[in-house]
């Protein structure tokens, strides 16, 4: 089915039932080689199930899912070794140093020659050598997490939430990490519930909502997809603003600072909307925002609708 | 103080005491179990009627007087030894904790001194004993009183019958010979045990064992290398423990190659053991709980700390359902006896256990899911 070039992950109808729970429904997607794919969703979404399938530690229950081109359910053996994994809440031996886990896990994938000091260099984690993992920080603790996924310089790297429960720092020295491995053109699959974290680093981004792929497509043409408006802030507004904007059939909203907010459709609305204060002699606004909604809100907006609704929307 | 503040807190800690189940086990199960086990084994009512295994050469008329004084007040039932047999090896055999020899010259020791009227005969009846058995002290003291009432048919200052005893061993023979090898065996157990279980619900835990899956370790990579970690364990805390209780109590036990290989088969049996139990133990407070549940019956009830026959007859059955039993016996026979062919029976059975654990385990268990 899928010994292409293109791929290097390919997922198609895959479902996991535990028991009675169906945690991921006929869920299909491709991720490209050499892309950053970020895999959303919220907590209890199905993500990690996927993921794990795809790494071949779970069994589907029906489906297909090939990784550069081999079967899952039959190529464990063949897959295992070109593929990297920081699975979910990374944790290794307490009393292991850095420098000694790298060189355990590069054991285990019988590399005698993996770059140690390369992958603690790569990692920031080079002065850290000798902390044993039990006195390492959370965001130290994914950094090492990192550098032991790419012990057998895998082809494809899966990282789930890398950066769950880190402080803003560690998480952006975990992103300058994700950044390096794109540079290198490495396959990444990213899974997390930061939309900031897939904005920044996602070529494509999938999102997923109670076992169902509800969306899929890169970050801007997501959040150009399934918002319709621009957001325009003025400030400061004042009442006979208010009062002309409204008379224009807009709806503006005060906001908590004295501004005021409107949805417009086109930025055509919001040249309208400065033309005509003018034009009523009022006080011009000192601010002017406009922006598109986030990836956060496109993100709020698909995975809080009911699965009916969801299901019809996503059809296409 | 605040009464609802105290109350609060109180039904907090009564809570989680409650849903924890290892917490729940120390407090409540692990007493109740102390409780039964050794009020069993210490409230066993005592049997005035005992048994005497005896092995009779004389086959006499003296002979069978004698034997008749033993009976008399029902105090003694005479078992009949063959006449063969080595009596220290057959007491060891039958688990006899007291044996009395009478030998062939019997009668002509008593008609030296009933009929020559020689003041000077005397027989000396040898009595083979286990000195590590708590009861035999009981049973050595009748026999005496019962040979006092005897020597009183017999005229003259001095006793006709006088009492030799005979350890069941050739050498010298202690509680703590008997010790060492029962905390051998469990040292041994516990460690293989509880690492099987709780170290790996710990890594089930931390999900190591899942990033472990993720990699091209194979299952029987992991237990061959627990396997070797164990045996390390085993032949360090062997030697410990050996060279501790010959520096400190002198105890010099027999040391040959049933030692190394009853340590390597009870290593296998309870890694075995502990792979079957495996599914039952995913989280760390669970798996405390089954070990706990597993080692301490076996630790009080396979004989680590007393010989079993002191506990009641059903408890000795419920003994040799134990693997720990089977360790226990096979390190004295080897180590207290030097008996290969005892060594050899019970480490068989052992070596069994150990099959059954393995077929058990590797079909239990399984990597990530």
């Amino acid at each position: 089915m899928s010994g292409d070039k293109e791929h290097a992950i390919v997922v198609e109808n895959l479902t996991k039932d535990y028991g009675d729970i169906r945690a991921v429904d006929d869920v299909s997607f491709t991720v490209k080689r050499g892309e950053v794919f970020a895999f959303l969703g919220p907590n209890g979404a199905g993500k990690t199930t996927t993921v794990e399938i795809i790494e071949t530690i779970r069994a589907p229950t029906s489906g297909r899912v090939s990784v550069l081109g081999l079967d899952v359910a039959t190529s464990r053996g063949a897959i295992i070794p070109r593929i990297g994994v920081l699975p979910q809440g990374f944790n290794s031996f307490d009393r292991i140093t850095v420098a000694e886990s790298i060189r355990f896990y590069s054991r285990l994938f019988g590399g005698s020659a993996a770059d140690v000091d390369g992958l603690m260099d790569l990692t920031e984690l080079r002065e850290k050598r000798d902390v044993q993992f039990k006195n390492l920080s959370g965001g130290l603790k994914q950094r090492l997490g990192i550098a032991i996924a790419l012990v057998n310089d895998p082809e494809v790297v899966f990282l789930d939430e890398p950066t769950t429960g880190l402080d803003p720092h560690a998480r952006r020295a975990v992103w300058s990490v994700l950044q390096g491995l794109k540079s290198k053109g490495k396959t990444v699959f990213l899974t997390t519930h930061y939309m900031e974290e897939a904005e920044l680093l996602a070529d494509t981004v999938a999102i997923i909502s109670s076992g169902r792929i509800v969306a899929t497509g890169s970050p801007a043409r997501l959040t150009e997809m399934h918002t319709e408006q621009l957001r325009v802030t003025l400030s400061p507004g004042d009442a006979a603003s208010i009062d002309l904007i409204q008379r224009m059939g807009f709806n503006p909203a005060r906001t908590i600072d004295d501004g005021v907010d409107i949805p417009v459709r086109t930025s055509d609305d919001v040249l309208g909307i400065l033309a005509a204060i003018r034009e009523a002699g009022l006080p011009a606004p000192s601010g002017l925002e406009v922006r598109r909604p986030t990836l956060e809100e496109v993100f709020l907006k698909l995975t809080s609708e009911p699965p009916a609704e969801r299901s019809r929307r996503s059809a296409p | 103080m605040s009464p609802r503040v105290v109350a609060a807190t109180l039904v907090v800690r009564i809570r989680s005491l409650y849903r924890e189940r290892s917490a729940l086990f120390f407090t409540f199960a692990f007493p109740i179990i102390l409780v039964l086990v050794f009020g069993a084994i210490f409230t066993r009512p005592e049997r005035l009627n005992f048994e005497l295994p005896v092995q009779d050469h004389s086959r006499s008329e003296a002979s069978a007087r004698l034997l008749e004084g033993f009976t008399a007040d029902h105090v003694f039932t005479i078992l009949p030894v063959p006449l063969d047999v080595d009596p220290a090896l057959y007491a060891r055999e039958h688990k006899l904790t007291l044996l009395l020899v009478i030998p062939s010259e019997f009668q002509s020791w008593h008609d030296l001194r009933a009929v020559e009227r020689d003041a000077a005969a005397g027989a000396p009846l040898t009595y083979v004993h286990d000195p590590s058995s708590t009861s035999v002290d009981t049973k050595i003291q009748l026999l005496n009183s019962i040979v006092a009432a005897a020597n009183q048919r017999y005229s003259g200052a001095t006793a006709f019958i006088t009492l030799v005893p005979q350890s069941i061993l050739s050498g010298t023979y202690r509680f703590i010979e008997f010790f060492v090898p029962g905390i051998i065996a469990m040292a041994i157990m516990t460690s293989a045990l509880s690492n099987a279980l709780n170290s790996n619900a710990e890594l089930r835990q931390k999900g190591i064992l899942r990033k472990l899956a993720a990699t091209p370790i194979t299952r029987a990579d992991w237990l061959v290398s627990s396997i070797l970690y164990q045996l390390m364990l085993a032949v360090v805390s062997t030697g410990a423990i050996l060279l501790t209780s010959y520096l400190v109590f002198d105890v010099r036990l027999h040391i040959d190659m049933w030692l190394p290989l009853i340590v390597a088969v009870e290593v296998f049996a309870f890694v075995g053991i502990g792979m079957t139990l495996t599914p039952l133990a995913k989280e760390a407070e669970s798996a405390s709980a089954v070990s706990n549940a597993v080692l301490f019956p076996m630790m009080f009830l396979s004989g680590t700390f007393f010989p079993v026959e002191m506990m009641p007859g059903f408890l000795q059955t419920v003994a040799r359902f134990l693997p720990l039993y089977y360790v226990n016996e096979a390190l004295r026979a080897a180590m207290i006896f030097a008996d290969s062919a005892s060594a050899l029976r019970w480490s068989s059975i052992l070596a069994a256990f150990a099959a059954a654990a393995f077929v058990a385990g590797t079909i239990r268990t399984r990597w990530g899911e």
